[in-house]
């Protein structure tokens, strides 16, 4: 019967398809897992250093007789943002859902409504390289296929290199727009002003401890080491929710492939067994009228 | 006041360290060390690579700190570390042949540069060594 093999054909491709959607759920479910605890225990860490730097920050803050030398103004007082620089934090592979489209659209949103100028672009991942491309950016950093032990570098680059620009005059502020990892399931696309920091926002419903603290050798050289510091925790923080919610996306979105592939195989199942009964009943009334006569 | 310190170790690998202690001595950037006892005046400053001890029941013990932020207040010791290790998390196997590999480094470097890393890399291996209780660790 015509169709009758080309449903069979179907049905055989959609089992392989989702084969392959099965076997990327759960090897994004491993990768998932990986990234997130490195997330889980990055952030004892990344809330200690915070609770350090307010504390050095208010000590200096507090006492008049220190004069706030560079890396302090980078915390106190920003300055009008002319020049900036962006980071802009996607994947290397697609099928992972909004992933990447949603974190693009923050993108163009930001790049739209930004009065500043953006004289340093650095991109992580394939999917920006391509978004950089098509806004005719060319990216100052480009960083492709990092493995989850290779963040460390990338961080340590960046963070070097933008707190060089920024105590040369040559940026304001530094920015990052990545995934936020709200849930295995949930990323929301974030704008984050990684410095000048605006501690007061972020120290929000917490009340700030003010202890008069002994800064050795002087307050300024601390926080001339703390600064870079700082910005590479937050910075390596904000590429491990980017990767946790890209493999938390992936996940999600090969399940519903997955499952999608199931109903139409029941659908093209249903309808070849309609067929094939459609062909029998022919063939018997073929027989039957043909014995008749 | 109180009798103790709770000494923090944490890194952004993992927090490597948590604990109520008696004493802790640490390294600081400028290669000398700060002792500390319950009641410390509050410090902040930047640690240095090496061995830290704290005294828990009487007993010494060391940790390796490489880097980072000290944060001392009268019951409290935090350590920010770039990294840092318990004795146990030390495998004197892969110090031992970093310890040759920097040994090797040291005779073939030319540039200033690279002796400074061959040589870093050599104190490294050597801190992690002492605090294995390894002899060779015992020349640092």
């Amino acid at each position: 019967m015509a169709g009758l093999q080309d449903i069979r054909r179907r049905i055989r491709s959609v089992k392989n398809t989702q084969q392959v959607t099965k076997a990327m759920k759960m090897i994004s479910a491993v990768k998932l897992r990986k990234s997130q605890e490195r997330l889980v225990a990055l952030r004892p860490y990344a809330s200690k250093m915070m609770e350090v730097v307010r504390r050095v920050v208010g000590r200096i803050k507090g006492d008049s007789e220190i004069q706030p030398g560079p890396a302090a103004q980078a915390f106190l007082t920003p300055r009008e943002e002319k020049r900036i620089r962006v980071v802009l934090v996607a994947s290397d592979k697609g099928l992972c859902g909004g992933f990447n489209a949603n974190v693009l659209k923050a993108a163009n949103a930001f790049v739209a409504e930004c009065p500043s100028e953006i004289v340093h672009l650095d991109v992580v991942g394939k999917r920006a390289t391509e978004w950089a491309k098509k806004h005719k950016i060319t990216p100052a950093g480009e960083y492709l296929n990092i493995p989850l032990t290779g963040f460390q570098r990338v961080v340590t680059e960046i963070s070097n290199g933008a707190a060089a620009q920024y105590h040369a005059g040559e940026i304001d502020a530094l920015y990052v727009i990545y995934n936020y990892f709200e849930s295995a399931v949930a990323q929301t696309p974030t704008v984050f002003r990684v410095f000048p920091m605006d501690l007061d926002r972020r120290a929000e419903g917490r009340d700030a401890v003010e202890v008069s603290h002994l800064l050795e050798p002087d307050p300024n050289a601390v926080l001339e080491t703390l600064l870079p510091r700082f910005v590479e925790t937050e910075l390596l923080r904000n590429l491990l929710e980017s990767s946790a919610s890209e493999h938390g996306a992936r996940m999600a979105a090969m399940d519903k492939a997955s499952s999608n592939a199931g109903e139409m195989i029941a659908k093209l199942t249903l309808t070849m067994n309609k067929i094939r009964q459609a062909s029998i009943t022919n063939q018997i009334i073929e027989i039957v009228s043909g014995a008749n006569a | 006041m109180s009798q103790s310190i709770k000494l923090e170790v944490v890194t952004p690998e993992r927090p490597v360290f948590s604990a109520e202690v008696a004493e802790v001595q640490f390294p600081t950037a400028s290669r000398g060390y700060y002792g500390i006892l319950p009641g410390h005046t509050p410090l902040m400053t930047e640690v240095g690579d090496g061995l830290l001890y704290y005294i828990q029941d009487g007993q010494k013990h060391w940790l390796t700190v490489f880097g980072g932020f000290a944060e001392v207040g009268p019951d409290r010791v935090t350590i920010l570390a770039r990294e840092s290790e318990t004795v146990d998390m030390i495998d004197l196997e892969r110090a031992e042949a970093s310890r040759q590999r920097a040994l090797q480094l040291l005779k073939e470097a030319h540039t200033e540069s690279d002796l400074a890393v061959a040589q870093a890399k050599l104190d490294a291996s050597l801190i992690r060594l002492q605090a294995a209780g390894h002899p060779a660790g015992h020349g640092f």
